[in-house]
């Protein structure tokens, strides 16, 4: 068995309320920073003294530091979300697949997300911004539970401007909300696309994922078009504990992101 | 109607692939129109005596509550087919309608429609066909929402 990573330091540079129980962290390294990541990638974000999760990287590749959504649902979740600047957490990683935007170049790229499923697909979002021209056309559509809990809703109107068709729609609309309300699958019906030239990338609730898959599938697309972003429990981070077996699969190494159509009959397999 | 309103029609993800003989009869019971945001398309509780097939623009179904603003049930768009209740008793809206961005759609007179259903019932079978697709759908994307999906943690499973 090899020796798990030790992890390095980085220091809380800036701290972003997105929701309610959600928080963007800007990290820099302190040390020798960790290896370069692609979108899609995650790392083993550790809490001193509390402990570590993983959490994907949300984050563009440039530069030595990192940007990390964390939405708190638990003890270490809850302490790395109340991280202020200055404040000193570890880091292991990147871990994982990408999402391999650039094989959609000349091809429709239609990212679809729910809820803080958004975070793992910005790094993408944001490659395929930075090259708009090499692709047909870039679509985002994000589900949310509602208005107050949509993650980066300041950057929609940049993405926008950027080039990008980005369609909101939520569960229940509050606070004025005059927007979609539906679900994000609604959105996929609606929308134009040639499903011959369609790479679309999807994270979410693993439910969504897999109602949002097959809804790609009836539009047409290919399940190899198609790919998802799993969630087991991430432990190692390098594919020697086992916490996160699919199946034949080791998601921190063989996933998260995989393609739908091997995905799909392992989710196909209650309680896998 | 600008153009040929059968081909006009035909475009439609409610009508596509429908035979054209049929979309000439649907055709004749339409009329294209253009509203602006806010225009109420019908009430709660009033004769559902039409429905509509979206072009463009949105539509939010809302249902009022006392002290406090509408409630947005969905918001319709393009391609989407609007109003459910006139296909059977007691033909009443169960919601509003209104748009929210300036909107176009065929309206189609309901009772029209559900005569040529009567006296063709291969006609009426498409019809029925289609709508019941149309509320599949709506069933389906209802039970989602039923679900709740988003408020399970979005993280990797596991996390402490």
């Amino acid at each position: 068995m090899s020796l798990q990573p030790v992890p390095v330091r980085y220091r809380v540079t800036s701290s972003q309320a997105e929701t309610h129980d959600t928080v963007t962290l800007g990290l820099e390294p302190v040390d020798q920073p960790i290896a370069a990541h692609r979108p899609g990638q995650f790392t083993m974000l550790y809490a001193l003294g509390i402990g570590e999760v993983p959490i994907s990287i949300s984050g563009g590749p440039a530069g030595p530091g990192l940007v990390q959504t964390i939405r708190s649902v638990g003890a270490v979740t809850k302490a790395l979300c109340a991280a202020a600047p200055g404040q000193l957490i570890g880091v292991r990683g990147p871990y994982g697949t990408d999402w391999g935007v650039a094989d959609g170049a000349g091809q429709h790229v239609i990212i679809v997300a729910g809820g803080i499923g958004l975070a793992p697909l910005r790094p993408a979002l944001l490659a395929a911004l930075a090259a708009p021209d090499r692709y047909r056309a870039i679509t985002l559509l994000i589900g949310a539970r509602s208005p107050d809990e949509l993650v980066f809703s300041g950057e929609l109107d940049s993405w926008r401007a950027a080039g990008a068709d980005v369609q909101v729609t939520v569960d229940r609309a509050t606070g004025g909300w005059t927007g979609h309300v539906g679900v994000v699958t609604q959105l996929l019906d609606r929308a134009e696309l040639d499903p011959a030239a369609t790479m679309a990338l999807v994270c979410g609730p693993e439910v969504m994922m897999r109602l949002t898959a097959r809804a790609l599938c009836a539009r047409g697309i290919p399940p190899g078009r198609i790919r998802v972003s799993l969630e087991r429990n991430m432990r190692c981070g390098i594919a020697e504990c086992g916490h996160c077996q699919l199946g034949p699969l080791l998601l921190c190494r063989d996933g998260p992101v995989i393609s739908y159509q091997r995905a799909a009959p392992l989710l196909a397999v209650k309680e896998l | 109607m600008n153009g040929d309103p059968a081909s006009m029609l035909s475009n439609h993800a409610f009508v596509r692939g429908m035979s054209p003989g049929y979309v000439e009869r649907l055709a004749d019971a339409a009329v294209e129109i253009g509203v602006p945001a806010g225009y109420r398309f019908f009430e709660e509780g009033g004769p559902a005596d039409r429905f509509w097939l979206v072009t463009a623009g949105h539509v939010a179904l809302d249902l009022h509550t006392a002290q406090r603003a509408s409630l947005i049930v969905e918001t319709l768009g393009p391609g989407d087919v609007m109003g459910l209740s006139w296909l059977s008793p007691p033909r009443e809206w169960q919601f509003g309608a209104e748009a929210v961005e300036p909107t176009t759609a065929f309206e189609l007179d309901a009772a029209a429609v559900i005569a040529l259903c009567d006296s063709r019932p291969e006609f009426g079978y498409q019809i029925v066909r289609r709508m019941a697709a149309v509320a599949s759908r709506r069933l389906h994307a209802t039970r989602i929402r039923v679900l709740d999906l988003y408020a399970a943690p979005g993280q990797r499973a596991g996390a402490p």
